[in-house]
């Protein structure tokens, strides 16, 4: 467990000589992190699409988040290694208040997900929007909208068009896809490349500065305007 | 998440830990089940010799056992349960929805061999006791994690005695996590950085520096650890322990997790995600006994009481928590409700008063650090390594707090 959690990438358990070990050092110094939060409400499947991007598979038992869950995954956009971070955040109501608040700091991205069999919960993302201006989630942050569960073909309650107007009224991309489909994997895996691929062109994000002070490591953080997006 | 071992299930007895010789273990075993069987039989019942016997090593050792003990720990006496449940009105249930979703999510708690038939038949019970709880109580609001209690309570006691149990629970330990809102919850999870920082400053430096927060915590304390630990065997001991406790125990024990880690605390990366993440994953191997006397030995140094004491004061006074007094070990209790209405009235007469408006919400932030008492090892912390927790009524008394381990839920 420990080691999974120091494992950043495959750099980390390979440095066998002193320099590997340098030049994986280095390399970390220089991955940015994207963070990006996950909300929406409770059961629309936030759990198993981070899960799906983050581990490759749809996970058999998902059980209700409580607080807020970390997973990560490096990836690679143009030659480049970044760091996305994902955070799982619990849908019932009563955690988003006081609990979650603390992760919506500096998130670079906001996913917001619905279930396409539940109307109720494409109904609440107004609720969600709010939620998330609430936390001070600057404007020029990046949001897209998921409807999920899409391969529940004959349950469909959110029509496709419905979900267009609201996704280009509130200015996000919007995806349909499904966790649990495997034909759907590189779609979910699209929405998160996506958004990391229109936050590596805002220059704006984190790289790893690092200072040595008493053998630890430091992070300073560094926002910037940002640019446009590839996608 | 995905990842956890399945659990084992059964009444299989806990191994002692710490005892090498199985017939050493043995004896010990057979000595603590006449101990606890005397102590239930006496007249009136020995609550005080039960309480120790679940915090002791090895905590009640069977389900059988616990079937006896834990509704004396709560004070409701099989006799006093009525024979026929409640009528369960699922459809006009505000939180049924939510329950539904979460009980269906359940299935890791299950022993993982059960028939499903058999599981499907529990998780019905299991949102029944949920729901029966809730509309007799309106005062009080699910939460998701609430279910991981409850399950816990019904694969060990049944239905019937589960319901009696945790309706008591959730009116007590539980109900600062039942208010429409978390802000109790979060205040009590406020208390987590003061242990830390009084027992390793260099850790609690460290949290702070990366700015983990302690969200980390909340599933550990609002499932009393059932949601992260997946032996049920740990899950029921240490259901032992925090029964027979305080209801702030589980935050010490939390605080006794992280400081466990400390080296792995120290080597993370000082960043939030990273931490958080390192902490939220609990090691499956804990060394459970040691860990329960060590929370025992520093509830013992750092009460509530003096964790809770400035800043964070008024805020503190609201907690259903704060209505169990440090060494009553959440025996003596008056209704928490009645106390905190007592207490809201109080503070109204008394801003009518002075004329000032106080506000509730200040002083949320932290709990009172006074760096004067960092690292400052109390003489009692020898004594209770030694004695394990099981004797924090012995050294309560020792040092004249007046432990009222014998009186009863009103
Ligand atoms: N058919 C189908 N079921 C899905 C899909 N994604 C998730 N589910 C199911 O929906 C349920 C909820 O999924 P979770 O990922 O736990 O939901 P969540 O949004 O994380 O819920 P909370 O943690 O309570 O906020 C689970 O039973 C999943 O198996 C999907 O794409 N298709
Ligand atoms: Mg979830």
């Amino acid at each position: 467990m420990a080691n999974e959690a120091h494992g950043r990438g495959e750099g980390a358990g390979l440095a066998s000589n002193s320099l590997e070990l340098s030049t994986s050092l280095e390399r970390s110094v220089q991955t940015r992190i994207f963070k990006i939060i996950v909300i929406g409400d409770s059961n629309v499947g936030k759990t198993c699409l981070t899960f799906r991007f983050t581990g490759g598979s749809f996970p058999d038992k998902t059980e209700a988040t409580i607080g807020v869950d970390f997973r990560e995954k490096a990836v690679e956009i143009e030659g480049e290694r970044i760091k996305v971070q994902v955070w799982d955040t619990a849908g019932q109501e009563r955690f988003r208040k006081s609990m979650v608040e603390h992760y919506y700091r500096n998130v670079h991205a906001v996913v917001f997900v619905y279930d396409v069999t539940k109307m109720v919960s494409f109904e609440n993302l107004k609720t969600w929007i709010q939620e998330c201006n609430g936390h001070r989630v600057s404007a020029s942050v990046p949001r897209v909208l998921v409807g999920n569960k899409c391969d529940l073909v004959d349950q469909i309650q959110v029509p496709s068009n419905m979900a267009l107007k609201f996704a280009d009224a509130h200015n996000m991309l919007l995806f349909e896809t499904s966790a649990k489909d495997p034909k759907e994997s590189q779609n979910v895996d699209s929405i998160f490349m996506c958004l990391a691929c229109r936050l590596k062109a805002q220059k704006s994000l984190i790289y790893w500065n690092v200072e040595r002070e008493d053998g630890k490591v430091r992070l300073n953080q560094e926002p910037d305007p940002k640019t446009n997006c590839p996608c | 998440m995905n990842l956890k071992k399945s659990r084992n299930f059964g009444e299989s007895s806990m191994s002692l830990d710490g005892i090498g010789k199985q017939d050493a273990g043995d004896t010990k075993r057979k000595r603590k089940v006449a101990e606890i069987t005397q102590a239930l039989n006496a007249t009136p019942v020995d609550v005080a010799t039960l309480r120790r016997m679940a915090i002791s090593e090895g905590g009640l050792m069977s389900h059988e056992i616990r079937r006896k003990v834990w509704p004396r720990l709560l004070n409701v006496p099989d006799e006093s349960i009525p024979e026929k449940l409640d009528e369960v009105d699922r459809e006009n249930n505000k939180d049924y929805n939510q329950v539904l979703l979460d009980v269906q999510r359940s299935l890791r708690r299950f022993p993982p061999g059960m028939p499903d038939e058999q599981r499907m038949g529990l998780q019905e019970e299991l949102i029944d006791i949920i729901l029966r709880v809730l509309q007799k109580n309106p005062q009080l609001h699910y939460y998701q994690g609430y279910h991981d209690i409850v399950v816990t309570f019904l694969l060990v006691l049944g239905e019937r005695l589960a319901t009696a149990l945790v309706e008591k629970l959730s009116t007590h330990h539980l109900r600062d996590f039942m208010d429409p809102t978390m802000d109790n919850t979060k205040h009590i999870l406020n208390y987590l950085m003061p242990i830390i920082e009084r027992v390793n400053p260099e850790v609690y430096d460290f949290m702070q520096q990366a700015e983990v927060g302690t969200i980390f915590a909340l599933s550990w304390l609002i499932t009393w650890f059932g949601h992260v630990l997946s032996d049920f065997r740990h899950v029921v001991r240490l259901y032992d322990f925090f029964l027979a406790c305080h209801p702030l125990m589980p935050i010490y024990f939390a605080a006794v997790i992280v400081l466990y880690r400390e080296e792995e605390v120290l080597d993370c990366e000082c960043d939030m995600a990273m931490m958080h993440h390192l902490l939220s994953q609990i090691p499956q191997d804990l060394p459970y006994e040691t860990l329960i006397s060590r929370a025992g030995d520093l509830f013992v140094q750092f009460p509530p009481s003096e964790l809770a004491k400035g800043a964070t004061r008024e805020r503190a006074q609201q907690t259903a928590a704060s209505t169990f007094t440090d060494f009553d070990l959440a025996s003596a209790q008056q209704q928490p409700e009645t106390v905190l209405r007592r207490r809201q009235r109080e503070q109204k007469q008394q801003q009518k008063q002075h004329g000032s408006t106080l506000n509730p919400q200040s002083g949320t932030v932290s709990v009172i650090r006074p760096a004067a008492r960092r690292l400052v090892r109390l003489a009692v912390m020898g004594i209770t390594v030694a004695l394990g927790a099981a004797a924090l009524a012995v050294v309560n008394s020792a040092l004249e707090w007046a432990p009222k381990l014998d009186l009863l839920f009103p």
